[in-house]
């Protein structure tokens, strides 16, 4: 029961430098989190229409635990420094909450990795680009969705379907329901545009020369961000849920060692 | 007269040479400066594979089976052209793409029209050098062609 003054600064000292990583990763988590909501590349409509946009819940809840636990550690640092044994158990239980939170979130953004392949965009795209006849509001807004999105992404990233412009030919599409095969083998968009944002050479486009089409699949540009989000919160918030294990732990020991 | 030369979807990789509905093929050069005046022109007739074999040359340009006739007559002419554009000398693109013309379709016209094909074939085709007193020469039927078929998108596995 008896400790020695050093040990107990020691471990003090410790955990307030725990506290403190815990705060600076907290705001850190934040940060990314909020980055990640904003969807700088645009591709969120395209996780909207998958009816599974996991990995965003996961972003957000990372935006609150992030702030939980920046605040908490302020909590922590005085609750050590002061020694108060109310304020350390408030400390303890609220983190054991925020500590759950995290860890639904970053299992969340690691298994939904998994779910994003190239043929969950290659049907989405085949179904929903360029649909003529949407069945109610909801699809109507998923269509626009998809539709801005893949034109955006095709103009963009000089990339056509999700593994190439075959894909528009091995697959029947809503595309090809309402634009006839012989004028439009694959969108326009994936032809080569000069700067009016019209084909430099239509029949070379159409008929696949090199040079005038665009050869090369969306999907690396879709899944380096998709990956980037989904591991960054995933793996950035296990690595500070170990870090805060190891800090509770010692909390928890410091606790027991207070004496009334 | 019966050419030797055979009709082919160019060797070259281009992605759209075979579509669902339109197919490219190589022009030959040369091959009718022997039998040609600078009158005459060349026909493209495209034939379903199975109907290659019952196709009779057409005797006068008034003759040519036009393009709508293809659902009935199994064949049909298309793709006139001046023969100046395969003489060796001419400085054509290597490659005519058959199917490519959409405006034509819906209209009852004879003129030649270059419409898109309405099935997967395959199709058989041959170059045939017209003059004013009826066909000249001709080359070899080509192999047949099949044209590309899209599997449905809802067969993608998730």
């Amino acid at each position: 029961m008896a400790k020695s003054d050093d040990c107990v600064h020691i471990l003090q000292g410790l955990l307030v430098f725990g506290n403190v990583i815990i705060g600076m990763c907290g705001i850190a988590l934040t940060a990314e989190c909020i980055y990640f909501v904003t969807d700088p590349h645009g591709l969120y409509p395209l996780l909207e229409a998958t009816e599974n946009n996991d990995i965003y819940a996961a972003a957000w809840i990372g935006i609150f635990v992030g702030f939980a636990l920046f605040a908490l550690s302020i909590l922590g640092i005085i609750g050590v420094i002061k020694a108060d044994r109310t304020l350390l158990l408030v400390y303890i239980i609220l983190m054991l909450i925020t500590f759950a939170f995290e860890m639904a979130s970053c299992i969340t953004a690691a298994t939904h990795r998994d779910f994003l392949t190239p043929n969950l965009f290659l049907k989405q795209m085949l179904e929903k680009y360029q649909k003529s006849d949407p069945a109610n509001n909801n699809d109507q807004k998923m269509i626009e969705g998809v539709t801005n999105t893949w034109n955006k992404l095709m103009l963009q990233n000089h990339c056509c379907g999700v593994l190439g412009p075959s894909d528009w030919q091995n697959y029947t599409s809503a595309f090809r329901v309402t634009h006839n095969d012989a004028d439009f083998p694959w969108p326009r968009q994936c032809c080569t545009l000069n700067a009016g944002g019209t084909p430099v050479n239509l029949d070379g486009c159409k008929l696949g020369v090199p040079g005038y089409y665009k050869s090369n699949g969306c999907y690396d540009a879709i899944s380096g961000p998709m990956n980037t989000h989904a591991w960054g919160v995933a793996w950035f918030g296990f690595a500070i849920l170990c870090w805060t294990f190891c800090v509770l732990l010692g909390t928890m020991f410091y606790w027991s060692g207070i004496e009334y | 007269a019966l050419l030797p030369y055979v009709p082919r979807v160019p060797a070259v990789a281009l992605l759209g040479k075979v579509t669902a509905t339109t197919f490219a093929l190589e022009r030959p050069c040369c091959i009718f400066d022997r039998h040609a005046n600078a009158s005459d022109a060349v026909w493209l007739a495209v034939a379903f594979a199975n109907a290659s074999a019952t196709f009779r040359n057409p005797p006068s340009r008034a003759d040519v089976p036009p393009y709508k006739q293809l659902p009935t007559a199994h064949s049909y002419m298309t793709l006139e052209t001046a023969v100046a554009e395969f003489s060796c000398s001419a400085p054509s693109p290597a490659v005519l793409r058959v199917g490519g013309e959409t405006a034509c379709r819906d209209q009852g016209r004879h003129d030649p029209c270059n419409g898109p094909l309405p099935s997967s074939g395959p199709y058989r085709v041959k170059f045939l050098l017209m003059g004013c007193h009826g066909p000249k020469a001709e080359t070899r039927w080509s192999d047949p062609i099949v044209l590309r078929r899209g599997i449905s998108g809802s067969a993608i596995p998730p």
